[in-house]
This record gives C-alpha cells, structure tokens and sequence, in this order.
C-alpha cells in the first residue's frame, strides 16, 4: 500500500539531490582552485532504477514498478577551459588559467528542469495523499 | 440472504475499481518519480477486461472443461504493461512528464469518486437498516 509513497520519497530525493549537484556546478563556474589542486571540477550524478521489491506484477510479467535511486556523484574528467589571463595568480608559466568545463546557460536550464521535477514529485506524493484521506473515509455513517 | 445480495453488483464494480486506480496510481507515480532516470521505461495498467467483468456484464469466471481444472477466482487480469506513449529522450528515458501529471490528475479523480460513491452505497445500507431496526 505504501510502495508508492516510498518511490516518490526517493524521487524528491533523487531530484534534491540533482538541484544541490546542480547548484554547486553553478555556483564554482569559475573556482579555479580546490583542496585538490587544479579548477573545480564538474560533478553529475549516476542515476539507476531500483526495481521496489515485491510489487505487484513482479512475478507475473517480469515488469515491476521501480524507485530512482542515485548510485554516484562523479566528476567530469575533461580538461578545464584555458583562458589566457597572464597575471591571474592560478596562471600557469604560459600565462593560462584553467577554468572548470561548465556551461552556466545548460546548468542553468538543466536547474530548471530539476526543480520542475521535484514539483511533479510533490504534486504526485499529494494526489496519493488525497486517495489515502478519500479510503480513509470510506465508512458506514452515510 | 448472503450480503453480496444485499450490495448488488455495483459495490463489487466500486471496489474493483478502487483497487484497479489505486495500482495505477502506483504505476504513474514511478514514471514520475523515474522521469530524469536514464533508461527508464515507462509503465501503465492495463485493466483489460476487467472493471467490465466486475460490474456484471459478463463472467469473470473461467469455463472448467474438466474436473481436474482449478479455480482461479480472485486473481487479477490486470497488468503492468509498457507505456509507449511518450517519445523517447536520448538517454533512453521514454517518461512524458505532462502526459502522466494529466493521467495523475484524472486517476486521482476516479479513485476519489470511486470512494465517495462507495461511501454513499455503504452508508444507504446502514440508513435502511437503521430504519427497519427502528
């Protein structure tokens, strides 16, 4: 009964978890220095579907319903932008900066669709609710 | 008088139909849930025959030709199948988030209905009762 409540808990999770990656590649567009050495890198997140155990049709048909599930946080391992800035104090001997491989317009639009989503997750965990509260009064007191 | 006589056809009818929407409700809600997911495929509930059969236009009952035959009565014919109705993105994912939020929308009314109606078959049989006891 409450499989469907558990998947849309792990959407909003996924998608949180998306718009925080997100936002983080926003927000150090431009960070060309980390405790790691070098620019920030990238970071996009591995999502896989998790079948639910034991939901129906599983058995049946081999199609079962499924939760997203974020597997990893990976980093972009291309090389960084190089920008000549001769001066800039992270410039190498040639006098380049290298800045992180992140299109602010893409992530942006990419943010967008991430918070649209976690709406969709909300509005649906709602609707379930309501057919909860509508069983719920299902009762012999016409 | 067994009390399925009593309720008719149509409180078994609201019951399947309540079980049958709440189980697409489900399937809808992993699209959504699943719809940046790569490689997900999209999911429905195919109710067949189904609701037909449970407000009384024909047997769900299977004809036995032989004695060693079992009865099956219970089970469900409906199944998950695949959604092909939106088009697939190029990660693999084939979840048209609109089209299952208008599906949501539409479920979510039926189910509620489906209750509020079977509230009101339900509390009509207790109204009568009560006035027969009177």
């Amino acid at each position: 009964m409450f499989d469907t409540m558990e998947v849309l808990a792990s959407g909003l999770s996924a998608a949180r978890l998306r718009v925080n990656v997100l936002a983080s590649n926003v927000a150090n567009a431009e960070t060309t220095r980390t405790p790691e050495g070098g620019p920030y890198k990238r970071k996009d997140v591995v999502q896989v579907a998790q079948p639910v155990p034991g939901s129906f049709g599983a058995a049946l048909d081999g199609m079962s319903l499924s939760r997203p599930q974020v597997q990893a946080v990976i980093e972009d391992q291309s090389d960084p932008r190089m920008v000549f800035q001769p001066g800039h104090p992270d410039a190498d001997e040639n006098g380049y900066v290298g800045y992180p491989n992140i299109s602010v317009v893409t992530t942006m639009t990419d943010l967008m669709s991430a918070t649209r989503l976690y709406q969709a997750n909300v509005n649906a965990l709602d609707s379930a609710k309501q057919m909860m509260a509508a069983a719920n009064q299902i009762s012999l007191r016409g | 008088m067994g009390i399925d006589k009593l309720l008719g056809p149509t409180i078994e009818g609201l019951e399947r139909l309540l079980d049958l929407s709440w189980r697409r409700g489900q399937a809808i809600n992993a699209n959504i849930a699943n719809a940046e997911t790569p490689q997900y495929r999209a999911v429905d509930l195919d109710f067949g025959r189904e609701l037909d059969e449970a407000f009384g236009s024909k047997s769900s009952s299977l004809e036995k030709t032989s004695p060693l035959h079992q009865d099956i009565g219970g089970s469900s014919d409906a199944k998950l199948v695949s959604d092909l109705s939106g088009a697939t993105k190029m990660d693999g994912n084939n979840v048209d988030l609109d089209l299952q939020m208008g599906r949501l929308a539409y479920n979510t009314l039926t189910y509620t209905r489906a209750a509020a109606l079977t509230q009101k078959k339900l509390g009509g049989l207790s109204e009568k009762i009560r006035q027969l006891v009177a």
